[in-house]
């Protein structure tokens, strides 16, 4: 699909992956503009609705990014963020949801050119898999309707 | 029997004066006519046999979908003019900066409702009196008024059935365009309204004398007297027996969604300022918030309150504000109960001399 | 009278109960939960393998919690529930007293919280057989129709929030579908807005469920939505060995962490 452009949501924590991003920025690294970063305080403080909220929204992928284990700045936010993943994707992949369009990583504050190959691997990955109508389709499908609900709208 | 006897037209004032037509249908002949109705173009709702053993009311293709050999319904054919959620409106907000809004009810089609049973039909008659008496609903009259109504007479019933404790029967014609009623190889056809006899194919149909309907309907004992109820129910407010009867309830919607006649709603507006709906939700006076005020005070404070409410409201609230009763019987509330709770089972407890 | 019966009119009558929560014959010819307030009702309670609601539910409940001394009568899905309501601390302002009936048809009453733990972990249950087949059939198909499967399931969901109501571990005053600043989880019963409904749900009883089922057989649109959480419980004793309603102490997978928790999915 020549003329798309995926829309990637990263939801990143203040301290390290902010501060890596701005690194690459200030580092004039050239990489893929497809990014809306979303700033939080920590990676624990990342709700799990938010990445569905994303979607229905019309994201394409979704990237979420903090400090490395042992490095989080209020301790141990990232240990409990990661195993609020490791259940959500268990049960995101249990649904049929695509877990690939998710993408979880570490990326520390002097990490600039990571956090650039991050995003530019992602917007290719997507970019291969194309838009993501999965979510944004549903109420309007023409799924079996249980209900007489709405078949005409 | 003092249970008001409303009409089928939308007005909802008024006997139905529509003479009405005696004819047969022979069960060789149903598939052809439901068949019929569906190439007509209408869309028709019908019970279907689910994986999980219970029946709901879906819109089908074939007769070969619908289910006959069933009691009652998990939920009513009600969302048919009173979806679960209705689009009441969709807004942008344009250029200029003025906001359009869109509310589109051409595309509403003409529907049958196949298979309710008489306590469905007569409870079509309290959702028309309801929306359109005093300030009519035009999404409701709209999607009525393309609606027709097609009964099947119980020849069986179970023990959560009361109808008859309600001033109906199971070949009740109340609220109908069409009643069948099995009678071996034949159904007996009742029709009521001129609706109903718009879809007569005169071709399917032959006219016959009057027949007795008796023998080939369920027997449901009566579990109480509908005038002793409405009469003692008036000073049931302060009974200590509430708590007792719904120290059970664990506040879920279940019973109002599944009901026939339970019609509150709640609106909710879904979109951002740019562009969104407005939508027209199911809501239930068994939710801990369904009167919950924004100073945060709280009317019903705990679940008895509620539960009190729920059949106050249809035993003594809908008969002084609407002339009716508006439970109809069908059991449906004491099937689907986690907690299994009994509404006549509480009703009767209630209302002990 | 049954030994069930007898035992509970001696707890009314030496002033250990003033209320008991149990099961009964309804008119409807099927066990109900039964409130039952003196010595004299206690020939109304009944057990038989159709008992199945989970009664720990009620336990929550500001008209039960009046009676300050509760008796509760638990099929294994009740003390299961009771166990990790327990290490959750949701009991610090009633006295209950549990009773069961074991495998010989003996009563028990339980003296203390050890030995409620001690029989439910001797006696803890595996999943069904039922469930393990429907959720073999779900790993059995393609991502695309899992997706398919579930979302034609969740447009069925009426959003009447019984499973909710059913079950005990949802104990919130105020829940987060009724929180509207903001509505974080859509109201309406379109398909969106239940899949939301779900994914929360199963979350926020992700290491918690203690797999009664309740919620599946509760539901009216008849959506297996206890594999939701069945498959999160068998998901989390894999990866971190937690089993809810096993132990009264307070940990739970998403409570607590360990440093060295795998991650080979994290760039």
């Amino acid at each position: 699909m020549p003329d798309f452009e995926p829309k990637i949501v990263a939801f990143v924590c203040n301290w390290c992956t902010y501060a890596g991003a701005d690194l690459a920025g200030t580092s004039r690294t050239k990489y893929a503009p497809n990014v809306r970063i979303v700033r939080f305080p920590c990676t624990g403080r990342i709700d799990f609705m938010l990445l569905m909220k994303a979607f229905e929204n019309g994201a394409d992928g979704v990237i979420i990014s903090g400090c490395h284990p042992n490095d989080c700045h209020y301790t141990s936010g990232n240990f409990h963020a990661r195993r609020r993943w490791i259940t959500f994707r268990s049960l995101l992949d249990f649904i049929g949801f695509d877990i690939d369009r998710i993408t979880f990583s570490w990326v520390s504050a002097a990490e600039g050119r990571k956090w650039a190959e991050l995003v530019d691997e992602v917007t290719n990955t997507i970019r291969a898999k194309g838009p993501f109508t999965e979510i944004s389709t549903l109420d309007s499908s023409k799924l079996k309707q249980l209900f007489y609900d709405e078949i005409t709208k | 029997m003092t249970k008001k006897v409303l009409s089928n037209n939308l007005s909802g004032n008024g006997i139905n004066t529509f003479p009405m037509e005696l004819k047969i249908l022979t069960s060789a002949n149903i598939p052809t006519f439901f068949n019929n109705l569906l190439q007509s173009g209408k869309v028709v709702v019908a019970p279907v046999l689910k994986k999980n053993g219970k029946v709901y009311f879906e819109s089908v293709e074939s007769y070969d979908q619908v289910s006959t050999d069933y009691i009652q319904t998990v939920f009513s054919a009600k969302s048919v003019v009173f979806p679960k959620v209705e689009e009441l409106f969709s807004y942008t907000k344009k250029e200029d900066g003025s906001v359009e809004i869109t509310n589109d009810m051409s595309n509403v089609p003409e529907t049958v409702i196949w298979g309710l049973r008489p306590c469905d039909s007569s409870a079509f008659n309290y959702l028309t009196e309801f929306f359109l008496k005093e300030n009519p609903d035009s999404y409701y009259k709209t999607r009525k008024e393309r609606t027709t109504l097609i009964s099947v007479s119980c020849a069986k019933a179970d023990d959560a059935c009361f109808c008859t404790s309600v001033g109906l029967n199971p070949g009740s014609t109340e609220g109908c365009d069409i009643l069948l009623t099995a009678m071996g190889d034949f159904f007996y056809t009742e029709v009521m309204t001129e609706k109903g006899k718009a879809l007569i194919d005169a071709k399917l149909f032959t006219d016959t004398e009057e027949k007795s309907k008796e023998e080939f309907l369920a027997k449901i004992n009566i579990k109480f007297s509908i005038d002793e109820v409405k009469e003692r129910i008036q000073n049931a407010y302060e009974s200590s027996e509430w708590k007792h009867e719904s120290m059970g309830c664990l506040s879920c919607g279940a019973c109002a969604f599944s009901c026939p006649t339970c019609t509150c709603f709640d609106i909710q507006d879904e979109g951002t300022t740019e562009n969104g709906k407005r939508l027209r939700c199911w809501d239930a006076c068994g939710f801990g918030q369904f009167t919950q005020h924004a100073s945060g005070h709280n009317p019903k404070t705990n679940q008895t309150a509620r539960r009190r409410q729920r059949l106050l409201h249809k035993f003594k609230y809908s008969v002084e504000n609407l002339g009716i009763v508006s439970c109809v019987g069908c059991g449906r509330c004491i099937r689907i109960c986690p907690a299994h709770l009994n509404i006549f089972e509480n009703i009767l407890n209630v209302t002990k001399a | 009278m049954t030994k069930l019966q007898n035992k509970v009119a001696e707890l009314f009558e030496n002033g250990t109960i003033n209320l008991m929560i149990g099961f009964k014959n309804a008119l409807t010819n099927q066990p109900v939960p039964c409130f039952i307030e003196n010595a004299s009702q206690a020939e109304l309670l009944i057990y038989t393998p159709e008992c199945k609601n989970n009664l720990a539910v009620y336990l929550h409940k500001p008209e039960v919690k009046q009676s300050k001394k509760i008796g509760i009568f638990g099929n294994m899905a009740t003390l299961r529930s009771i166990v990790q309501l327990t290490s959750e601390n949701q009991f610090w302002d009633i006295e209950k007293t549990i009773l069961t009936i074991d495998a010989n048809d003996e009563v028990i009453v339980f003296a203390n919280m050890e030995e409620l733990e001690t029989y439910v972990q001797e006696n803890f249950p595996d999943i069904s057989e039922e469930d393990l087949k429907l959720l073999a059939y779900l790993d059995s198909l393609t991502r695309e129709e899992r997706w398919n499967y579930w979302t034609e399931q969740f447009t069925a969901c009426i959003k009447c929030y019984a499973c909710r109501a059913v079950c005990p571990m949802c104990y919130c005053s105020q829940c987060t579908v009724e929180c509207n600043q903001p509505q974080w989880v859509k109201v309406s019963s379109k398909t969106s807005g239940n899949m939301e409904w779900h994914t929360i749900r199963a979350m926020h009883l992700a290491g918690r469920c203690v797999n009664c089922g309740e919620c599946g057989r509760t539901c009216p649109a008849g959506i297996p939505i206890h594999l939701l959480t069945a498959r999160m419980n068998q998901d989390l004793f894999k990866e971190f060995g937690t089993r809810p309603g096993f132990s009264t102490k307070g940990e739970y997978a998403l409570n607590t962490f360990k440093v060295d928790d795998k991650e080979g999915f994290i760039k």
